[in-house]
């Protein structure tokens, strides 16, 4: 299997799954309700807090202007992590439709790695771009700012791809763990909570603790959000672009590599269930 | 031979609660794990353009020697060699080779027509556009789902998807079919048409055929050789005219239900 081949596989399934997730439009129309609710949600509070607070605490150069773009951009790029594994892909693993997958002339780390992206991307572009119009459309103080600067946001797109490889890399080690039928669904959703908290959707990683910042940068999961969403309001400086898009790829590396080698050891003792 | 296995084993750990009053909590708390061997030791081979059936209870070890030789499970021992490969070892080169249809399971997406599916799977086995062109112009024909084309999967009947199914299965020109019990759920038309389809592509293709089910009508339409399983053992492997002289001697004279329910069907015009 060479990889021209592998190629055009891949852009087929990548067609096929985004012609399947487009057929749900009411499920992506009620996701952009939730993503705006949440947004003016956080917008108040971080008000509240920004205007109210006693300045004893450190906001670690991020403005309330800077931290509102920051809530509107983190609910777009929200969609592209996994609340759970693909739902295609947990029916194969439970039900034991793996075997048809197996039965393909294709590796299926790269398979699956393409089917829930693609899955992710039918449904989720739609969703980020209506999340961002209304951030945009917002009352003043509420809105999505304009971009820090034009590198700044040429960084921020390039990183912003970065992060769809990413999540979709870590969603895709999660779903190498599930393998293991008999564990359920727990080690998943931990795993997914976690690195959701970790990627500064809930709170921007710039507003946690002093002590934690280094930590909080080199973690994987900043790179789900945070690393381009600081781009975009400049509390990251363009010329921290390089550096930052660097470690997305360096963990997107891992997190393929640890998936793989998970998924390669569990197919060699893989029980496919059923008749 | 072309499929040629030797010694196969396999068996599965079973997760048993235990018995008593306080079963469900204690189970909670350790299991009790049993070793379930499904394979104890088979060895066969089929030649090129064999067309064999496959039968013994449930539960005796079919599906899961076919999951062997399709590549998808590994066997604990034994050797197993298909057109000169080791399934499980190279698979992504053996399973383009061969063709697989599981009645129970799909191979389509579900939400999409049809159509589109053909077209992932010409990708996935990276089929020539003009010889993908010619081969689903033939199967559709052959098997009369040219109308079908268009429709979404999930708006199919069970018959109508069964025949999808194995048009999925034979457009890469696999030289090698397993079919885990095709004709489950099908009325006595879609059944006979699915017989005479497979039997034809054996016939001109040269088609190896091993064909699991529970339907003898399937086996003695299609098969001369049987092979028999039970408890993991091949206990039976040779003509199906041999079974019949050993276990139903008096038997003279058979109606050919299916046929007669097809026939039926065809003059009450419900098909």
């Amino acid at each position: 299997m060479n990889m021209k081949q592998t190629g055009r596989a891949s852009r087929s399934l990548l067609r096929i799954s985004m012609a399947e997730g487009l057929q749900y439009r009411a499920s992506a129309i009620s996701g952009v309700f939730v993503s705006v609710f949440w947004g003016i949600l956080e917008c108040v509070l971080f008000t509240v807090f920004f205007t109210y607070g006693d300045n004893a605490w450190n906001n670690n150069g991020l403005s309330l202007k800077q931290t509102i773009s920051y809530v509107w951009l983190g609910q777009a790029l929200f969609l592209f992590q996994r609340m759970s594994i693909d739902g295609e892909l947990m029916d194969k693993i439970n039900n034991g439709n793996v075997g048809i997958d197996l039965c393909r002339p294709l590796d299926l780390y790269t398979h699956w790695f393409v089917k829930s992206s693609a899955g992710k991307l039918g449904t989720s572009w739609i969703r980020s771009a209506a999340t961002v119009l209304a951030g945009l459309l917002m009352p003043a103080g509420y809105a999505l700012g304009a971009p820090s600067s034009l590198q700044g946001f040429l960084s921020f797109l390039l990183s912003v791809a970065m992060a769809f490889i990413l999540c979709s890399a870590f969603a895709m080690l999660v779903t190498a763990i599930r393998l293991n039928v008999t564990w359920g669904d727990g080690p998943t959703y931990m795993l997914l909570l976690l690195s959701g908290i970790l990627s500064g959707t809930y709170l921007p990683l710039r507003l946690w603790p002093d002590e934690l910042q280094t930590f909080l940068y080199l973690q994987p999961f900043g790179g789900f959000a945070d690393i381009p969403i600081q781009l975009y309001v400049g509390s990251m400086a363009p010329a921290a672009a390089l550096p930052g898009m660097g470690l997305q790829l360096l963990w997107s590396l891992v997190f393929v590599l640890g998936g793989r080698w998970i998924m390669n050891r569990k197919l060699q003792t893989i029980i496919v269930q059923g008749g | 031979m072309q499929i040629e296995l030797r010694d196969i084993r396999k068996s599965f750990k079973v997760y048993k609660r235990p018995e008593g009053k306080w079963g469900l909590l204690r189970g909670a708390l350790m299991r009790n794990v049993e070793v379930v061997e499904a394979l104890s030791g088979i060895s066969f081979g089929i030649a090129e353009g064999e067309l064999v059936g496959y039968i013994g209870p449930n539960g005796a070890g079919k599906s899961t020697s076919v999951k062997i030789m399709s590549g998808i499970l590994t066997p604990d021992g034994g050797e197993c060699r298909i057109m000169g490969r080791v399934p499980w070892k190279e698979r992504t080169a053996h399973v383009s080779r061969i063709g697989v249809v599981f009645g129970q399971r799909s191979q389509l997406w579900w939400d999409v027509p049809v159509e589109d599916s053909f077209d992932v799977l010409r990708d996935i086995y990276g089929i020539a556009p003009g010889d993908y062109r010619t081969r689903l112009a033939e199967l559709t024909a052959t098997l009369d789902v040219g109308a079908l084309l268009r429709t979404p999967v999930r708006q199919l009947s069970l018959g109508q998807r069964m025949r999808c199914e194995l048009v999925a299965a034979l457009l890469h020109r696999p030289q090698i079919l397993f079919l885990d019990e095709p004709t489950i759920g099908l009325d006595a038309v879609s059944k006979l048409a699915l017989r005479s389809f497979l039997k034809e592509e054996n016939r001109k293709h040269g088609v190896t055929m091993l064909l699991t089910t529970h339907d003898m009508d399937d086996i003695e339409a299609l098969c001369e050789r049987v092979m028999v399983i039970g408890h993991g053992q091949l206990l039976y492997d040779g003509q199906l005219a041999g079974l019949q002289t050993k276990y139903a001697p008096e038997v003279t004279l058979k109606v050919n239900t299916d046929a007669m329910i097809a026939a039926m069907y065809n003059d009450l015009a419900l098909t």
